[in-house]
């Protein structure tokens, strides 16, 4: 999905600037720069509402002199520069993750081939390497696995690497969607099944030995529900993204429906937990 | 010994809502650094905040490294959503009307006084009043200075 990107010049600029960032932020649009005498102001293409802008420009009227300019930004790896020459992640003997460019190396045990292409999951991140982590302590010898937010597709790999019977891996955004197919591919993974979407693009009437999900606080606290749905007694989940400060609050959440904390794992503050249904 | 700073980058972004799009995907791309990374600290440390705008600051070392800090929303964010909270208006027949107390333009005078380049906070309360006013916002009551 690409975005648009609207150049407003505003004449004044103070404090117009300030209360346009301020009621654009009311009607879906995510990012802007400050640049005197305009601001660039960035929303989702499927956020946006013309009515809602001019009603907002309007209102700005009284007070500033308006000119804009609407352009649609055509989608670009802009992390090409960090993904052309990024080093490899190694985990001990356990796991490698590199880029096809690296050269492989035979010691050890699981190695992961990713061109990630703007998408989360190189092995960079504590969070990643936090659920790898806790991945190698589990069996997934013919397990049935659910990886939400599979970003690059990075821990669906390893879980096929790690013997699981069928994975299933569904991102929301289209281009980790696509990116995931590709590494897939380029790890001749067969076993792992992909979706784009979010939790409505969860099956009603199944069950997963492992979910994991490496996303953030908000989203792991309003999904969990779903989850829970598709897993039996002593069936497990592998939850990242969040800080060891909320860990209270997630595990309080998943005690409603059942769950007892198993292991947590901390890293610069960044935390991943084990949780297995009672 | 202190990294070399190769760039500093201001923007504004919803908290919860950073994504490798531009503005951030080209700003932090075109420095090097892994835009995956920032989005993922930086949706991570604003959860308590999402949805509203804050400003960041964003420091990129030669190494390709960075550090951010997080400013408070600034002055016209925090009133909306101050007047927000007050949307049942207690005089259904009356022409609705946002509003703020004194007490609210000073809790975001003092929020906001560094940023306002403010050494009073009733000069700082001024400038967050005059926003308000601005907006459309009505500031309620007596000014207490």
């Amino acid at each position: 999905m690409n975005h648009l990107e609207f150049k407003i010049s505003l004449a004044p600029f103070y404090p117009a600037s300030e209360i346009l960032v301020a009621k654009l932020g009311e009607i879906g649009f995510e990012s802007f720069v400050e640049d005197e005498p305009y601001i660039l102001a960035y929303i989702l293409k499927s956020d946006f509402n013309d009515f809602n802008l001019t009603q907002v420009l309007n209102e700005m009227e009284s007070f500033s002199k308006i000119k804009i300019e609407k352009k649609e930004i055509p989608k670009e790896n802009w992390n090409k520069r960090w993904e052309n020459s990024f080093e490899p992640i190694t985990l001990g003997d356990f796991c490698i993750i590199r880029a096809p460019f690296h050269s492989s190396n035979p010691n050890i045990k699981h190695e992961i081939i990713i061109e990630p292409k703007m998408s989360f999951g190189t092995g960079h991140h504590e969070t990643t390497q936090l659920m790898i982590e806790l991945m190698k302590g589990i069996d997934f010898a013919d397990k049935k696995v659910l990886d939400m937010g599979s970003g690059t597709g990075i821990l669906a790999i390893l879980a096929e690497q790690l013997g699981a019977k069928s994975i299933l891996a569904i991102d929301i955004e289209e281009w980790a969607f696509e990116n995931m197919n590709e590494n897939l591919e380029r790890n001749n993974c067969s076993r792992i099944k992909t979706k784009l979407g979010g939790e409505e693009q969860l099956p009603e009437d199944e069950n997963y030995d492992i979910i994991l999900a490496n996303i953030n606080k908000n989203i792991l606290k309003s999904q969990f529900e779903t989850y829970a749905k598709l897993q039996l007694a002593n069936q497990r989940m592998l939850i990242s993204g969040f800080f060891q400060t909320d860990l209270k609050e997630l595990s309080n959440r998943l005690q409603d429906y059942n769950y007892a904390l198993e292991i947590s794992i901390v890293e610069n503050l960044w935390t991943s937990a084990l949780f297995v249904k009672g | 010994m202190a990294k070399e700073v190769s760039g500093i980058i201001k923007l504004q972004i919803r908290g919860g809502a950073a994504n490798p799009s531009p503005p951030v995907g080209p700003a932090l791309g075109a420095k090097g650094v892994n835009i995956m990374d920032f989005c993922k600290q930086f949706n991570g440390r604003t959860q308590e905040k999402a949805g509203k705008v804050l400003p960041v600051v964003i420091t990129v070392y030669s190494d390709k490294s960075f550090d951010f800090v997080i400013k408070t929303p600034p002055a016209a964010v925090q009133l909306l959503e101050k007047a927000k909270i007050k949307s049942g208006s207690p005089e259904p027949n009356r022409k609705k009307v946002a509003s703020v107390t004194w007490d609210q333009v000073k809790e975001i005078a003092e929020d906001k006084m560094e940023d306002l380049n403010a050494f009073k906070v009733e000069s700082a309360m001024n400038m967050v009043a005059g926003t308000a006013r601005s907006m459309g916002i009505n500031v309620k009551g007596t000014r207490p200075f």
